[in-house]
């Protein structure tokens, strides 16, 4: 086989299947659901013949929001991810890893415990957690000082994380129905979504897009590592940085809108990797498409699957991630 | 750096002695000194049978070895893997263990209930096993193993999690006891099936301690000095495994400690395995001793798992050391 | 010398009492023996409490999540406010129980069998599947607990007399009931969940004489007991009449208010959404429990016509 021809071709390929995946996936996403007289025809008559009807407005007030909030999700937490790898430079390193995550479900807990602590809603809460957590790992990683460091940030986001979430399973210990409603919110929660929470989503995803761009080269730089990308004249330290207030935003956003869905994170950037390659000029938007398609094929199944029972939207993106992710890793050449 | 280990070695063991006299006494019912010594040496006098022979003293015996083998597993595998987020859980030790007990539970609730800890040590190494068969379909990096661990692991618990919310609510309360790390029930049952195993595999792998700082040293070095790299990776991988999956079996899913023990010792004296090792062992039976004391006296009668505590006391201590030591110290 | 013999005298009875009348009482794990008469009765779920408060037995221990009001005033009136609590019903205290020098624990099946052989280890204890059955199972439950603390009469005599009590409740309900669907379901901060006909409250509700609209389709059955919900669902399951027992206020079912489709619902556009005590609905499990329900039902119908 000789690489120049058949690189393109390939790629392609993988983009149309992308591509097929995501239209798939999403009407999947907006024709399943509770009730059985919305389907197929009425997501058509929304298109092209839009009424008043009981279907028409269960799909366009109910089942559309859940379906981009789902793509916009996924997009999010796999840029997310993906700025989380470059800059540490660690495969394994994932929005969960800066206690982001966990301090959102630390805000939300402490929310429901003592309702009038703070005045605050308990998604509102749940943004104050994650961003106190993001600062505080900040804090530890030396970001305050300047001195961003990226083991400090791995190791340190890691212990935060625990920390919250041990707080918050505390918590369960004294009160079984607090973990009823926080564990069905740690294993994502959408079914509540409407439009507003949509355009905040997507607001969020096109900024994160567009920064993540900006920030390509950068991370391409990175990967040569911190002392090579010093000598190409771009600061390692600033990208840290940089990278790490992107991840930290579009995590937290995802996590106040959906509760954790914390496989997405980790495992999209590496499927886009495998398919599209090292450059980040590439990888944001394949990202993006990657962690789109299936968090939209995760959530038509999550509703489908066990119908009429829903299976949390978490549950499924694992459920078909990480197989897909064990089989890339392992049939994949080690790229050194 | 020899006299600041003696230092550390000695203060830890101090505080582990200290700790494990608190967690003989400390509990949700109060017992006066003179009735724990009478219970314990067996004197004349009131005594509290149950109570201290039969569970609190089993109890801290046991928090004591898991928390030590637990320490060491995680040591062992952060050094093999060179990836300092590496614990016990990358090898898919507590997602094995977790996936076995709750299909366990499933399929055969009556058995299950009562032979968890069987149970889950089978789910544990089983999967453990099957990670180091496919890293040894061919020549596999470090790296790429921690790759595959957490592709496998995140399989299980994608199952874990598809059991957890399609089954009844209640059907999992016993498993997720466990599944959050607890020494609640525990007595001389579960110590004497696991205390002889984990203290002969820590002794072995203390003594195998200096080959780590070689296999540190990697791969290509350790093969100029005379070793077979690949073999003393698998026969120490399979120790860690053992370690961690007799421990989980035991005590269930107790985070935390083998994460972040090496890393507290590490900080304590350095990187040599030969010093380190040890001082993470000691570093994880103090985290569970007082995890597992604390859980009993904070809210009595009501029991916090000791899973939950190590996160508590760990997490700001570790970041404490964190913060004051150099960030030059990791490699 | 006089002190010694009746000492003796008091150890023969004794013995005599364990050897003559000690129970052999077959449970869900094996067979347990229970001296006669047992004085000192720990419990570790709350179903049990309505057992004992049945036939006038106060447990000296309680797995009341350390929430001493989660036992309601319609047993604390009976068996007192003596008890000691021995923590959560998941992980209760050991050493508390032992401290207690119970002559009987009864432990649930689903939370405490792998703790069975070390309750055992501090008094006989039997266990009993309270929290996966539905409401005959529980009544049937009450015979074991009747014969275990030596009360097998008076036990027999109490569960006749709510099985009256109960033919009565169905004797003004039913007839109305057999008009409607009703769907009862608890509500928190974050989710709804319905109790299918196969749970507690479902079996109830099925006695009563109530249609349930949670039929899964394509001859699918639920296996599952409480089932979250979302809006959408339960526009699907549609009943006539809604129960909710809410465990905060507000609900995540009152932020539905002001969406079409929860307008749309029949129970809604016709008024018949009811609020009860999620605690004594969801929780207890009893025969008290189930008069309980009974009387919010009948105050609930005879509002409707």
């Amino acid at each position: 086989m000789t690489g120049t021809k058949t690189r393109p071709s390939r790629k392609s390929i993988v983009i149309l299947l992308l591509l097929l995946a995501l239209i798939a996936g999403g009407i999947f996403s907006a024709i399943t659901g509770g009730r059985s007289d919305t389907g197929i025809t009425q997501l058509w008559g929304v298109i092209f013949t839009p009424d008043s009807s009981l279907p028409q407005s269960v799909l366009r007030d109910i089942r559309l929001p859940r379906t981009f909030s789902a793509a916009l999700l996924g997009v999010n937490l796999g840029l997310a991810g993906l700025a989380l790898q470059a800059i540490t430079r660690n495969p394994l390193a994932s929005p969960a890893i800066l206690g982001i995550n966990q301090g959102a479900a630390l805000g939300l807990t402490l929310s429901l415990i003592i309702p009038g602590l703070t005045g605050l809603s308990p998604d509102a809460m749940a943004v104050a957690g994650a961003m106190a957590a993001g600062v505080l790992t900040f804090a530890i990683a030396g970001g305050l000082r300047g001195k961003m460091d990226s083991m400090r940030l791995i190791l340190g986001g890691v212990a935060v994380g625990a920390f919250a979430y041990a707080i918050v399973r505390f918590s369960f210990t004294l009160d079984d129905e607090l973990a009823r409603s926080v564990v069905r919110w740690t294993v994502g929660d959408i079914g509540y979504i409407r439009w507003p929470q949509t355009r905040w989503l997507a607001i969020w995803a096109l900024a994160g897009l567009l920064c993540s761009f900006v920030l390509a080269q950068r991370f391409n730089l990175m990967a040569l590592g911190q002392a090579s990308a010093q000598g190409l004249g771009s600061d390692p330290r600033i990208t840290l940085l940089l990278g790490t207030i992107l991840a930290a935003a579009l995590a937290g956003i995802s996590v106040s809108v959906a509760g954790p869905i914390a496989f997405v994170g980790l495992v999209v950037p590496h499927i886009a990797r495998i398919g599209f390659g090292a450059d980040h000029r590439i990888l944001v938007p394949a990202t993006a498409l990657t962690g789109a398609a299936l968090m939209l094929l995760a959530d038509g199944l999550s509703k489908w699957l066990s119908a009429p029972v829903e299976t949390p939207i978490g549950v499924i993106a694992a459920l078909i991630g990480a197989p897909w992710f064990l089989w890339l890793t392992l049939s994949t050449k080690e790229s050194r | 750096m020899s006299l600041r280990f003696g230092i550390t070695l000695t203060a830890l063991t101090l505080l582990c002695i200290l700790a494990s006299v608190w967690s003989i006494s400390a509990g949700a019912v109060q017992i006066s000194t003179a009735e724990i010594i009478n219970t314990l040496f067996n004197l004349d006098g009131p005594k509290q049978e149950y109570i201290i022979n039969r569970s609190r003293l089993p109890r801290t015996l046991l928090a004591l070895v898991t928390g030590g083998a637990l320490a060491l597993s995680g040591a062992i595998i952060q050094a093999l893997l060179r990836n300092p987020l590496a614990s016990p859980k990358i090898i898919g030790i507590n997602s094995g263990a977790a996936l076995a007990v709750l299909l366990g539970t499933l399929f055969f609730p009556d058995i299950a209930l009562r032979w968890l800890p069987v149970i889950a040590a089978i789910g544990a190494i089983a999967v453990a096993v099957f990670i180091f068969a496919l890293a040894e379909l061919r020549p596999i990096s470090p790296a790429r193993l921690a790759l595959v661990g957490i592709a496998v692991g995140f399989t299980c618990d994608a199952g874990v999690d598809y059991i957890l919310v399609t089954a009844s609510t209640y059907e999992f309360s016993a498993p997720l006891v466990w599944l959050t790390g607890s020494l609640w029930a525990r007595g001389w049952s579960h110590l004497n099936a696991v205390w002889p195993a984990l203290i002969a595999l820590s002794a072995l792998c203390l003594l195998l301690s200096f080959r780590l700082d070689l296999i540190r040293l990697g791969a290509a070095q350790a093969t100029g000095l005379g070793m077979n790299v690949r073999l003393e990776r698998l026969i120490l991988l399979g120790l860690a495994t053992l370690l961690a999956a007799l421990s989980v079996s035991v005590v269930g899913v107790l985070g935390f400690v083998g994460l972040m023990s090496p890393h507290i010792a590490r900080k304590l004296v350095g990187g040599v395995h030969r010093g380190m090792l040890p001082v993470a062992m000691l570093t994880g039976m103090l985290l569970v001793v007082l995890a597992d004391a604390t859980g009993r006296v904070i809210l009595p009668p009501i029991e916090v798992s000791a899973g939950i505590l190590t996160a508590i006391f760990g997490a700001p201590f570790f970041i404490f050391i964190l913060l004051t030591s150099r960030s030059e110290d990791e490699t | 010398m006089n002190w010694l013999l009746r000492a003796l005298g008091a150890t023969a009875i004794m013995a005599f009492a364990t050897v003559t009348n000690a129970g052999e009482i077959s449970h869900e794990l094996g067979t347990t023996t229970v001296p006669d008469a047992p004085k000192r009765i720990v419990v570790l779920e709350f179903s049990f409490i309505d057992a004992l408060a049945s036939v006038g037995v106060s447990p000296v221990g309680i797995a009341d999540d350390k929430k001493r009001d989660r036992i309601i005033p319609a047993y604390t009136d009976i068996i007192g406010t003596d008890w000691v609590s021995v923590g959560t019903r998941k992980t209760p205290s050991l050493e508390v129980i032992a401290s207690l020098k119970p002559d009987l624990i009864i432990a649930d099946k689903k939370r405490h069998s792998a703790a069975y052989e070390t309750l055992s280890e501090i008094a006989p204890t039997i266990v009993l599947d309270s929290l996966a059955g539905d409401y005959h199972a529980s009544v049937a439950q009450m015979g074991v607990i009747g014969q275990a603390i030596g009360k097998s009469a008076e036990m027999e005599t109490r569960v006749a007399a709510h099985k009256a009590t109960m033919a009565d409740y169905i004797a003004k309900i039913g007839p109305k009931a057999a008009n409607y669907s009703a769907q009862f379901g608890v509500t928190n901060a974050k989710g709804l969940w319905l109790h299918s006909p196969i749970s507690y409250n479902g079996s109830l509700l099925k006695m009563f004489g109530f249609a349930s609209n949670m039929k899964p389709k394509e001859g699918g059955v639920y296996e599952k007991t409480y089932v979250p919900t979302t809006l959408e669902q339960l526009s699907e399951v549609n009943p006539d009449i809604l129960i909710f027992g809410e465990y905060v206020d507000p609900s995540h079912v009152d932020s539905w208010a002001n969406e079409a489709l929860y307008k749309g619902l029949a129970a809604v556009q016709y008024g018949q959404v009811f609020n009860v005590t999620a605690h004594n609905w969801s929780r207890l499990r009893g025969m008290l429990a189930a008069e309980m329900t009974a009387k919010d039902l009948l105050e609930i119908m005879s509002g409707l016509d």
